[in-house]
């Protein structure tokens, strides 16, 4: 494989890496609402939280097209209310002929860690809005996956809105949420120099800045139940959430090299939460070809440690987070 | 392999603690059933919840069309059965009636929620 054909695979790699992984997941308690942790995008949520392990499998968008593998875990910590940090990283598998040889590569990914501060959340109108920075540390992962060697700063906002605030005559409108992101990557590096091992050719790039956005919809039956008319389902779908996710990146800054074509996914599927953990399955659809071939999927398990451990690693550091005020209405 | 046995079973371990922990306090169900239409008129409100309750920081309101309570007496944690929360009922007329509550869990879980339901004629 050339060095430039190595550099697609991964380029490729690492877009996917960065969809997948950049999701800091968490759940969010907003009045009636709860934003269960989402897989491709992250929720506005601040929590305290284990995602592990997340399995996905899809084909990259290189050319050649090649099947990866990833496992991949993060844990998320308060450290007051409405402060969090989180650290995660993925284990991940190319096959052939991906890979600087063509026979394939292993390897971690970069770690990332990601804090996030709340800013409000309103629970009449089911909204909460939430800023964060994510730090992906270049050169802590393997370059033969498509680890970069810079590290890369993404400042993003999130937020979150229930339509439990629909008029009673779209009551059935009302279990829906939508959540979004929006982020710029920014890298540390402006230029990154590649040294062919064969020819020993050097070869400058420029890396991007790229806008890392999406979101989802989302439509809650335990919402349906608990807020809005229970229907004598059986508890399996009482606790069900379909969920289309969309996670896109587009450069939009020194794109000499990567172009400002538009990458993501769109991931159709279903979450399944219980009162400590939910468990989320989706499909991973390439919207175009440059961001992968055929149709992968993602599973993934997610324990709330705020729920498991209430007295111990699920509280924030400081400040217990509970109001022990009498309970009050607002009219 | 056995590297791998061993985070097997410590994923084990970690999902039976998930399974068996505490968690926050999620209506289960009412009666009057959430969203239903009920005639004769209730005399009481009955909430079950998924998880115990503190009764001192734990209360429900019904409120009629025009935003004015209508309970009869003070909302009551069952103390034998502490998931299950109830609050008498003034006699109410034929109308659309919502229920707000907010709990705090055993584990110290705050939660909050709403509902309605109708008195028909």
């Amino acid at each position: 494989m050339s060095c430039r054909m190595a550099k697609l695979a991964q380029c490729g790699a690492a877009t996917v890496f960065i969809i997948m992984s950049s999701a800091a997941q968490s759940h969010e308690i907003v009045g009636n609402r709860s934003f269960p942790a989402t897989l491709a995008v992250d929720d506005p949520g601040v929590s305290d939280e284990l995602a592990f392990p997340a399995f996905s499998s899809f084909r990259t968008g290189d050319d050649p097209s090649v099947r990866q593998h990833d496992i991949s875990g993060e844990f998320s910590k308060r450290i007051t209310e409405d402060f969090a940090v989180s650290f995660g990283t993925a284990w991940s598998r190319i096959h052939a002929p991906g890979g600087p040889m063509m026979t394939g590569a292993s390897g971690f990914q970069n770690l990332e860690t990601a804090f996030k501060y709340r800013l409000f959340k309103n629970p009449e109108q089911e909204f909460v809005m939430s800023v964060g920075l994510g730090i992906e540390w270049g050169g802590s992962g393997a370059q033969d996956v498509g680890a970069e060697r810079h590290n890369t700063y993404t400042p993003t906002i999130y937020f979150g809105k229930g339509f439990g605030d629909l008029a009673a005559s779209l009551n059935f409108a009302r279990p829906f949420a939508v959540t979004g992101q929006i982020g710029y990557a920014i890298p540390g590096s402006r230029l990154a120099i590649n040294t062919d091992p064969d020819t020993g050719d050097v070869d400058i790039e420029t890396n991007p800045g790229v806008l890392v956005w999406g979101g989802s919809l989302q439509y809650s039956m335990p919402y349906l139940k608990s807020s809005v008319v229970d229907l004598g389902l059986p508890e399996f779908f009482n606790r069900l959430i379909p969920i289309v996710e969309l996670a896109l990146q587009t450069p939009v800054t020194s794109t000499v090299n990567s172009g400002t074509v538009t990458t993501g996914t769109i991931n159709p599927g279903f979450l399944w939460v219980a009162d400590s953990y939910q468990i989320g399955v989706e499909a991973i659809i390439p919207v175009n070809h440059q961001s992968g071939t055929g149709v992968g999927a993602i599973a993934q398990l997610h324990f709330f440690l705020d729920d498991i451990f209430p007295n111990s690693i699920g509280r924030p550091i400081f400040g217990n987070g509970i109001n022990m005020g009498r309970p009050a209405f607002g009219r | 392999m056995r590297n791998l046995i061993q985070a097997a079973a410590a994923l084990a371990l970690f999902i039976g603690a998930a399974t068996a922990a505490m968690a926050h306090a999620h209506l289960d169900h009412a009666s009057p059933a959430v969203g239903s239409t009920v005639s004769p008129a209730p005399s009481e409100v009955v909430l079950w919840f998924s998880e115990m309750l503190e009764p001192a920081f734990s209360s429900v309101e019904v409120r009629d069309g025009n935003g004015a309570a209508v309970q009869a007496g003070k909302p009551r944690v069952d103390p034998r059965q502490r998931t299950q929360m109830r609050v008498p009922l003034k006699h109410l007329a034929p109308g659309t009636y919502k229920v707000l509550w907010r709990v705090l869990s055993v584990d110290t879980h705050r939660s909050q929620g709403n509902f309605s339901f109708t008195v028909g004629r």
